[in-house]
């Protein structure tokens, strides 16, 4: 088999290898699963496509209305931008959790995502947030929303000869914040047994607006949990204790080496609680 | 006469004595004491043994001087030891 | 003797020898080694992890372009009865696969590619035999057992059996004595299969040549083992055979055995090219000598004052695939801390289909202390008594006899654990759910072979060439005694570790022994070339010999001699050599006796997450007699690294197996060790009550800091949460379970 690596500098150079290597190429950002998975001989692409010459997958924009990230920017490079850390903590503390730092000196937000891994860490963060996936390909230029792009274990719902471009989220609103977090036996290097991305809107009275969770690693992909209930009430212990039990009855986790169904069903409520409260200190600091 | 002690497992092979008295000058002699004794126990002592002599452990001891007054503890030999 | 004097720089802090390399990245580890003409060798490993190997057909594989050698254990000579049997049959699977990842045949070809498309061609029929994972499963009325031939040593006849051999202690009446405690606490504990982690996987170059004779490079903890192994395993003598050692990234008695040299020198000899092997993270989890799993059932009595009277243990623990579990280690030391006029031990070394064990520092104590500690710290507790009193009431002394015979000379037991109850971190504050534990250690230490030369510059600097493989910062040790009798600058001191026909024999880098026994070599070495700079200035002096002293790096007359010459130093000397008989060389051997116990103290503070079971280690000091600490920096190191390995192994370390056998976890993602970030800073105390019978009071201090930690980690949880964790890991589902079960009691 040849194996070949290209760099195309546009998206269509890009767009046009894979359509024409179908099955036999894969896209390249920074490698930190795709070249693990090459290593231990889970795939072997004949040719891969590098997609980190093209501008737009690289770029970051803070805009008025929108922010776009590049879907290949690397996470240690998004971290250095403290407006962005201001604006989606919650989205940045899932991407700070990605590996270790010489992990984030590569990965992207867009492999992580493409990737398809039930317990990505971006994926709730992103969920929660709202982002939407920009996708370019042979037919040209698609949006879907993050918990329609992720559909199953290691699958997504890009086409043959599709490239995921870039993520855009809209500037959070007043007194509205997000936060995600994971847990893992240990503090770094470990995925994730439990992973909960939440955001929360208040009222200028501090009530309940809007309330949202995004589980990841409990079902086949990012499970989002309603929390409808949490509405126009306080964000108290009462209202957190219902939103984790909510967040428990949503799990729908398997047993594996990593965790068993019942712990990983505890630890979801337990996450969703402690989640949403970050969120919602947050927001009640933008006020 | 050096005291020689018996561990528990090797007790069967010498009359089910715990300790037993030879005359001997070195480890070497205590064996042949032993084996003179009660025939087999070498056999059922087997190759590789360790003794702690007054105190002192020896993996490789054939050579070793024992007293009169010295005790000897046979030690199964070290295994996984390392 | 140990003698009591300044120092200049026995107990400084010089930066290793080896530093500069290691830190550029320029240090050559075992993957690093290549020759021209080199070929790749992989094996082909079993995918049962109990089978009979019914038939290998190597045919498609042996006629692949680019393959060079296929080898088998039908390559191999049979051993004689008592030879490398097991060795062999675990290197290359004769009959039967013993674990999953047992190696059934290997390959050589030009390319790494096509030595593992290659595998991919050999065939194999199997008849899969159900697997045996655990000791209950072993010990089972219907067991399927590993080797029907094989009958349990220290056993009256038992037939086919799994257990493989079975040791015992005993003293006084212990059943009789429990009748006269006023508390009994009679527990079980358990431990799983863990690995030691070193970082780099085993790998080496293996070049047979015509004749025969076998060049070895390879990063192990002790080339001449691998010499005498390979030797064995190939039926070849011993001179036959020569291993050059690469720097090694870690070991921690992982590497005091061979796996992969015998079979690249087979490789090589049938393809004459080298061959280079080096084994995959997975390769080593699956394939490599973790430490044994274990069952403690620990039975201990007192006085309602907290006087220990009377105790009786049970060992089992899992040898893996062939005999060899560290149960007698384990059954020496689990009670050897303590003063106990009764008591019985009884271990049995039972066989799995696992991969075989291996050392992992101190083996065996390690999952001993877990019980005992455990056990105590309940004593303590029940008893209203400070766990640090309790020890301390009954800690053992010089004189005192150990359960398998000999008795205690100068020990530091009482002085670790009254350090540890004067230090700040024992009467610090604990916050909500967190709890503190101490846990003792003990470990016998090792003295056995050790060679060692120095060679004397022209400009009176030295070369101190031993044949320990240096593992936890050893050269700086060795320069460090070299400079110390020869009253040189350390860095003016070149340690190297050297090749199997340059250096004397010296055994394993292993048991705590380097620095006490290759060190003590080291230092008769540079005695020998004492008395030759004093002969020597006796000459220039036209004196006596017994006229000359020497003292810090200078021969002088001695005083009261009527002599008024002006020193010499060894310099000045080493210029003269010509003129004054020749090089100026020493050279030591010796079979070290005397290896003093070591004795450390560690305590730990832990929060316990109420709600997911989740354990952060917040504070650990690690307290430890090191007799006299050479180079403290790495002895603090030892200390810490030990600390860190004892808090994988309590926290989450454990192999996890599926039905078949195959190990479900085979990498660092899964198989948790700490990370960095997990931990705080391991604080270090050392404590010196220097052993008696060596020259500079040393005593090992590689093994007994990670004897302490499983229990230290399982006695703070307790005290954090409640909770009393008897099996190990303490992982967070465990922990949360137990935490829910007492809940609802
Ligand atoms: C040691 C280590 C630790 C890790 N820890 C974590 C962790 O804690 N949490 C976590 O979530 N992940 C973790 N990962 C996984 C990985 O780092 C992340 O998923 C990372 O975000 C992947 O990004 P990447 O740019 O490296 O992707 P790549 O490996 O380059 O790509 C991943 C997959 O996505 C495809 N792809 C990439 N970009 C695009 C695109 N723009 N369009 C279409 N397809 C694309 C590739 O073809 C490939 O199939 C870890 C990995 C390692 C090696």
């Amino acid at each position: 088999m040849q194996r070949s690596f290209e760099r195309p500098q546009t998206l269509e150079q890009a767009i046009g290898l894979l359509e024409k290597h179908g099955d036999a190429a894969r896209p390249l950002a920074g490698g930190t699963d795709l070249l693990v998975q090459m290593r231990a001989g889970l795939l072997r692409p004949a040719v891969l496509v590098d997609l980190k010459g093209i501008e737009e997958l690289m770029s970051l924009e803070l805009g008025a209305d929108e922010v776009v990230i590049g879907a290949a920017h690397s996470t240690a490079s998004l971290r250095e931008n403290a407006d962005l850390v201001a604006l989606f903590p919650g989205l940045l503390e899932a991407a700070e959790l990605i590996g270790s730092e010489q992990i984030q000196g590569r990965a992207s937000l867009g492999g992580n995502l493409c990737n398809g891994s039930p317990a990505a860490d971006t994926g709730p963060a992103l969920a929660v947030v709202q982002a939407v996936c920009e996708i370019a390909g042979p037919n040209g230029r698609r949006t879907l929303p993050v918990a329609e792009f992720l559909t199953g274990p290691g699958a997504t719902a890009l086409g043959v000869g599709e490239i995921l471009v870039s993520l855009r989220i809209s500037r959070p609103p007043a007194r509205a914040a997000d936060a995600y977090l994971r847990f893992i036996p240990r503090t770094e290097m470990d995925i994730a047994v439990v992973g909960a991305g939440a955001w929360v809107r208040l009222e200028a009275d501090g009530s309940c607006a809007e309330a949202r969770l995004s589980l990841g690693a409990v079902g086949p992909t990012v499970l989002p949990v309603a929390l409808d209930a949490l509405v126009g009430g306080p964000i108290d212990d009462a209202a957190l204790a219902t939103a984790g039990e909510a967040a428990s009855a949503a799990a729908r986790p398997i047993d594996d080496k990593r965790g068993t169904i019942a712990y990983r069903r505890q630890v979801s409520g337990v996450l969703a609680r402690r989640a949403l409260r970050i969120a919602a200190d947050r927001a009640a600091q933008r006020s | 006469m050096t005291a020689v002690v018996i561990p528990n497992g090797l007790r069967a092979h010498c009359e089910g004595c715990a300790r037993v008295e030879v005359e001997a000058v070195s480890v070497r002699g205590v064996l042949a004491a032993l084996e003179a004794r009660f025939p087999g126990f070498g056999a059922a002592l087997g190759e590789n043994v360790a003794v702690a002599i007054d105190g002192e452990v020896f993996q490789d001891p054939l050579y070793e001087a024992v007293a009169p007054e010295s005790e000897l503890h046979f030690l199964p030999a070290l295994s996984g030891g390392r | 003797m140990a003698e009591d004097r300044k120092y200049r720089w026995v107990g400084t802090r010089p930066i290793r020898h080896d530093g500069v390399d290691k830190v550029t990245g320029r240090a050559n580890y075992g993957a690093d080694f290549a020759l021209p003409g080199m070929l790749w060798g992989k094996i082909l490993r079993s995918p049962h992890a109990h089978a009979r190997i019914l038939r290998i057909d190597t045919s498609r594989a042996e006629a692949m372009e680019g393959v060079k050698a296929v080898a088998t254990a039908a390559d191999l000579p049979e051993q004689r009865p008592g030879g490398a049997t097991d060795l062999s049959n675990n290197i290359l699977a004769r009959d039967k696969v013993l674990y999953h990842g047992h190696a059934v045949a290997a390959v050589a070809a030009i390319t790494a590619e096509i030595a593992a498309q290659a595998l991919d061609e050999i065939e194999i029929e199997y008849e899969a035999l159900a697997p045996v994972l655990s000791l209950d499963a072993a010990l089972a009325d219907d067991a399927p057992i590993l080797d029907t031939a094989r009958r349990a040593r220290g056993m009256d006849d038992t037939g086919p059996t799994n257990i493989a051999a079975r040791v015992d202690f005993s003293r006084g009446e212990p059943d009789q004595a429990f009748a006269s405690c006023d508390v009994v606490l009679e527990r079980s504990y358990e431990t799983q299969t863990v690995h030691q982690g070193y970082i780099e996987p085993h790998a080496c170059v293996a070049d047979t040549k015509a004749d025969g004779l076998v060049e070895i490079w390879c990063s192990t903890q002790g080339t001449f083992t691998v010499r005498s192994l390979t030797a064995d395993v190939l039926g070849l003598d011993k001179s036959r055979v020569k291993v050059t050692p690469s720097e090694i990234g870690g070991g921690f008695g992982g590497k005091t055995t061979v796996y992969l040299e015998p079979v690249a020198a087979l490789l090589s000899r049938q393809s004459g090219r080298p061959v280079k092997m080096v084994m995959s993270r997975d390769e080593v989890f699956r394939a490599t000598g973790p430490a044994a799993a274990s069952r403690i059932e620990l039975k201990v009595g007192a006085t309602q004052q907290g006087q220990l009277v009377a105790a009786t243990a049970r060992l089992w623990m899992e040898a893996g695939a062939f005999p060899g579990s560290p149960v007698q280690a384990a059954a020496m030391t689990i009670l050897a801390p303590y003063k106990l006029d009764h008591l019985f031990i009884e271990g049995f070394d039972v066989v799995v289909t696992k991969p075989k064990v291996a050392a992992y520092r101190a083996p065996g104590a390690p999952q001993a202390a877990f019980a005992m500690e455990s056990l105590l710290d309940e004593l303590a507790q029940q008893l209203k008594i400070d766990p640090i009193d309790l020890r301390l009431a009954n800690a053992v002394a010089a004189g005192d006899q150990l359960p398998y015979g000999p008795r205690y000379k100068t020990i530091g037991m009482k002085e670790t654990l009254e350090a540890a109850r004067d230090h700040p971190h024992y009467s610090a504050p604990l916050g909500e759910n967190q709890g503190r534990g101490i846990a003792l250690g003990f470990w016998f230490n090792n003295g056995l072979n050790s060679s060692a030369e120095v060679y004397l510059t022209e400009d009176g600097t030295a070369v101190v060439v031993t044949g320990n493989p240096d593992i936890g910062g050893s050269r700086a040790s060795m320069a460090i005694l070299c400079a110390e009798e020869l009253g040189i600058d350390v860095m003016k001191v070149r340690p190297i570790v050297a090749d199997t026909e340059t250096a004397g024999y010296t055994d394993v880098t292993g048991g705590s022994r380097v620095t006490f026994a290759t060190g003590w070599a080291v230092v008769n070495a540079c005695r020998v070339i004492i008395e030759d700079l004093r002969r020597r200035a006796a000459q220039i002096w036209e004196c006596d010999l017994e006229q000359v002293a020497f003292d810090d790096g200078r021969c002088l007359p001695v005083e009261g001699s009527g002599l008024s010459h002006d020193p010499l130093s060894v310099a000045e000397i080493a210029r003269k050599m010509g003129s004054t008989g020749g090089p100026i060389n020493g050279q030591a051997q010796l079979s070290a006796r005397g290896a003093g116990p070591g004795f450390a103290t560690h305590l730990c503070d832990v929060e316990v997450d109420p709600e997911t079971g989740h354990v952060d280690v917040i504070r650990y000091t690690a307290i430890q007699d090191a007799g006299r600490a050479i180079h403290p920096a790495y002895v603090e190191g030892q200390m810490q690294g030990g600390a860190v390995q004892g808090i994988g192994w309590a926290l989450n370390e454990e192999y996890l197996f599926d039905d078949e056998g195959r190990m479900e976890n085979a990498s660092f993602l899964d198989y948790r060790m700490p990370v960095a970030s997990d931990l705080p800073m391991i604080d270090t105390v050392i404590v010196e009550v220097p052993n008696p019978i060596h020259p500079y009071g040393v005593r090992g201090v590689g093994e007994t800091p990670i004897v302490p930690p499983l229990a230290a980690v399982a006695n703070a949880v307790k005290h954090a949460s409640g909770v009393r964790m008897q099996s190990l890991p303490i992982s967070p589902p465990r922990l949360l379970a137990a935490l829910q079960e007492q809940a609802a009691e």
